[in-house]
């Protein structure tokens, strides 16, 4: 089982470490990279300042796992990594980043698009918004 | 014992992450009504899972003795 979860924000290092661990895989001839970042939304004048996410780990790996099978299956993919953050994330942090590799362009843009899309709808992740006056609501995927 | 798991605002509404209850001849249908009715689950929006695996026909299913049910509000990773 991969290592999806990751505790707080994900930093630029880790992201830039990823990139270059790729280097000596030379069958790759394209990266894309989709990175989600916390933002600063304003709800009837108070303002995010972090979300708090939760998870059903042990589904939400199951869940990943099969996602990713899927993605080996319908994609011409070298590699493929997903990685989201668990507990507090700051406004600015970046709380999930996929990381599609393949030989050719075409087919990372349509994987990225496609996992992003089944990590926000599949996997048992749950955000919940926190405002700088310390109140709180659950976030709603859109 | 079924192990319950609650996640999100079902957690908050039920004030509690996971209970365990006895296992006695009882359908997957019943333990979420009495555990809705229990903890006032009736206006939340919410799927459910049985062993990690999300149930969309669960009226007659049985339960045995070590099976995990999860109250999953909606989801909002990313």
């Amino acid at each position: 089982m991969k290592k999806v979860f990751l505790e707080g924000a994900i930093s630029p290092e880790f992201i830039a470490d990823s990139i270059a661990k790729h280097q000596g895989k030379h069958s790759i001839g394209a990266h894309n990279i989709f990175l989600g970042q916390v933002r600063g939304d304003e709800v009837e004048g108070k303002k995010v300042e972090s979300i708090d996410f939760t998870c059903y780990e042990e589904m939400a790996n199951e869940k990943l796992h099969e996602i990713r099978e899927a993605a080996f299956e319908k994609f011409d993919l070298t590699c493929m990594h997903i990685y989201h953050s668990l507990g507090n994330v700051k406004v600015g942090g970046i709380c999930i980043f996929v990381f599609v590799s393949a030989p050719r362009r075409k087919q990372v843009y349509e994987a990225t698009e496609w996992l992003v899309n089944q990590v926000k709808s599949e996997v048992p992740i749950f955000g919940k918004e926190i405002f700088e006056n310390e109140e709180s609501q659950w976030k709603v995927n859109s | 014992m079924i192990q319950v798991k609650y996640f999100g605002v079902i957690a908050e509404a039920a004030q509690r992450d996971s209970e365990s209850i006895p296992a006695e001849k009882v359908t997957l249908s019943k333990i979420l009504s009495d555990l809705s009715s229990r903890h006032n689950l009736g206006e939340y929006n919410f799927q459910v899972a049985l062993n990690r695996k999300i149930v969309s026909n669960f009226t007659e299913q049985e339960l045995s003795d070590g099976d995990e049910i999860a109250f999953l509000p909606p989801f909002s990773g990313g």
